[in-house]
């Protein structure tokens, strides 16, 4: 059976944005050992501050793209400092449950302040170029093109800088980091800004893909935290890649089983994995 | 402010119902100590268990082609609920029952979605994502006239509510239970005794799910017409908000913290609609929801009527 060329090409569209996403909350998961629920709205959040900066104050798009991520980040910022941070020497699960709580703030202020309505980013709907049987999108490409620059960033912050390799040494074995000197409160508000960033930008890319919805971050949630796991927690390439494989699979996906399932498709690789590698796809994660 | 008396009733019937979903979450995170996120999916399939089992075939859409539904009397659906709903957590839980806390936490949400994808899309089986409606109500047309329906119905609840409490109370306070309290506070000791511990947290987990899905039986029996946006995780979270707030591990804090929160959501029913911000209220007491369940998070980690010696890992600090 042959793949139509354009279900993968989709597949790398979506999977560019799991695999984003699930970067940004692998990133926060490993440094602060909770599962957080509010991500996906931290996600949503970012997208109406663009829309905001974008329709409200007639901005270009990109510089609407750049205030939605400030706002992310400084929005993931404050709640942790505000609300997180007192829990901090809690179990795992109260967190957990804190996050169901901030997660139903978050998104009932979107409802109060933006309404319930689909909302669009103003931007020119245009056809896309097709070449061998695809078409692309020129939201599409933007996704893409922005996902890889954003990837490509964070691979040098996190590899290349002082900073960066200090998230990864804390997110390793926090304990062991303080004993070496690194200032994890400190490294904790460093990674709730870039997590905060990298979840804005992924929702502004998820409402260039369709519309921005109150609910849209919570909806996406589920193939992100498949991603994560499948690529092992705390394991910033094995998200990537995870993301890659779980949006890649949901598309491909379309040719044997009703589209309508398509979100299954992320449960079941996350069941199997789970069962078969619970320390993800190269045995890395942090617990 | 007027109170009428109809309205008092439905809200009694649905924190009745509420407090239903509550005691079965908490025999899992409770006694157990397990992260279960799929209570909406049990609660859905026990409702469209009940629905499709006492409604004739085809009667229930107006435009989905159901051609499945068998009319039998509401007794059988309301047997039906609580066994296809604990099926349904038995078949969750033995894929994930020994996963980690949070691992659990993500596979029961995601099990619960997409129950309610197949719901929405199976339209032969449940109307897909139009309402099922017609659904008989017990008793409807020959209770005496003094006797006003929804008075009755609330009583049904009750003695569901009172009963269930009752039987998961000493569920809790047999053996059975004194080994889920260990499972709770270190699984390790229970093991090395010999305990099959995986064995006990599903058995825990299908019983909980059993209980929501005859609270989803209730629901649909109750309300005539169901639909999958009734379903949605949401409600867990709401249900998970009852439990702490409530006190987890305590059975009457339980219902407690369904009347508080259940409480928050119906209030506004009573209050005259031209209020400011009238519109914006369902939004608003869901924010105040978020609030309190990290405000007693903060200040009372047992919760309002919760368990003190309850030591779980969850609520006592320290680390993995």
């Amino acid at each position: 059976m042959i793949i139509d060329p354009q279900f993968i090409w989709n597949g790398l569209v979506v999977g560019s944005l799991i695999a984003l996403a699930g970067l940004g909350l692998t990133l926060l998961f490993g440094l602060l050992n909770f599962i957080n629920i509010a991500y996906g709205d931290y996600m949503a959040m970012g997208a109406y501050f663009a829309l905001a900066a974008n329709v409200r104050l007639d901005l270009p798009i990109v510089v609407s793209i750049l205030i939605g991520a400030v706002g992310g980040g400084a929005l993931a910022v404050v709640v942790h400092k505000a609300i997180f941070s007192k829990f901090m020497d809690r179990d795992p699960i109260v967190l957990l449950v804190v996050s169901i709580g901030m997660a139903f703030i978050l998104r009932n202020v979107i409802r109060i302040v933006w309404s319930t309505d689909p909302r669009y980013y103003a931007v020119p709907v245009e056809e896309g170029p097709s070449f061998l049987g695809i078409t692309f999108l020129p939201e599409q490409v933007a996704i893409i093109a922005m996902s890889l620059i954003v990837l490509g960033l964070l691979f040098l912050l996190l590899h290349r800088t002082r900073i960066g390799i200090a998230m990864r040494a804390a997110s390793d074995d926090t304990d062991l980091a303080r004993l070496r000197g690194i200032d994890t409160k400190r490294l904790v508000i460093y990674i709730s800004l870039v997590g905060g960033i990298i979840a804005a930008l992924a929702g502004i890319m998820l409402g260039l893909d369709s519309n921005l919805r109150p609910n849209m971050g919570f909806i996406a949630l589920i193939p992100i935290f498949a991603a994560v796991i499948l690529g092992g927690i705390g394991d910033p390439t094995g998200a990537v890649i995870g993301g890659y494989v779980i949006g890649i699979g949901q598309e491909v996906s379309v040719a044997f089983i009703p589209s309508e399932y398509k979100p299954v498709v992320g449960l079941v690789l996350l069941i199997i994995g789970l069962l078969t590698r619970p320390d993800g796809l190269f045995g890395e994660a942090t617990r | 402010m007027v109170v009428s008396f109809s309205l008092v009733m439905v809200t009694l019937i649905i924190i009745g119902i509420y407090a239903i979903l509550a005691i079965g979450m908490n025999m899992h995170w409770g006694d157990t100590g397990l992260l279960n996120f799929a209570h909406a999916g049990f609660f859905a399939v026990g409702a469209y268990t009940s629905a499709i089992l006492t409604t004739p075939v085809g009667d229930a859409g107006l435009l989905a082609s159901r051609t499945v539904g068998f009319d039998f009397p509401i007794v059988v659906g309301m047997i039906a609920a609580p066994i296809t709903a604990g099926l349904f957590g038995l078949l969750l839980g033995i894929t994930s029952i020994r996963l980690d806390g949070d691992y659990l936490a993500i596979v029961t949400l995601a099990g619960a979605e997409t129950a309610r994808l197949i719901i929405s899309n199976e339209a032969w089986l449940t109307s897909g994502v139009q309402t099922l409606n017609n659904i008989p109500r017990p008793l409807d047309e020959s209770l005496p006239a003094v006797l006003p329906y929804d008075v009755f119905y609330f009583g049904l609840v009750l003695l569901v509510l009172l009963g269930s409490y009752a039987l998961f109370r000493h569920f809790a306070n047999a053996p059975f239970g004194r080994v889920l309290h260990a499972i709770r506070e270190d699984e390790d000791v229970p093991k090395a005794l010999g305990k099959d511990t995986a064995w006990f947290k599903l058995k825990s987990f299908a019983l909980g799910a059993a209980l929501a899905g005859l609270a989803g039986s209730l629901w649909a029996h109750y309300v005539y017409a169901i639909q999958p946006t009734m379903f949605l995780s949401n409600l867990t979270f709401s249900i998970w908000a009852m439990v702490i707030i409530g006190g987890a591990g305590s059975y009457f804090g339980a219902v407690a913290g369904a009347v508080i929160v259940t409480g928050i959501r119906q209030i506004t029913r009573f209050l005259p609609g031209d209020i400011p911000l009238g519109n914006e209220l369902p939004y608003l007491r869901l924010i105040i929801i978020g609030v309190l369940l990290i405000a007693v998070l903060y200040y009372r980690p047992h919760g309002m009527f919760g368990d003190k010696e309850r030591s779980l890992a969850g609520m006592s600090g320290g680390g993995n």
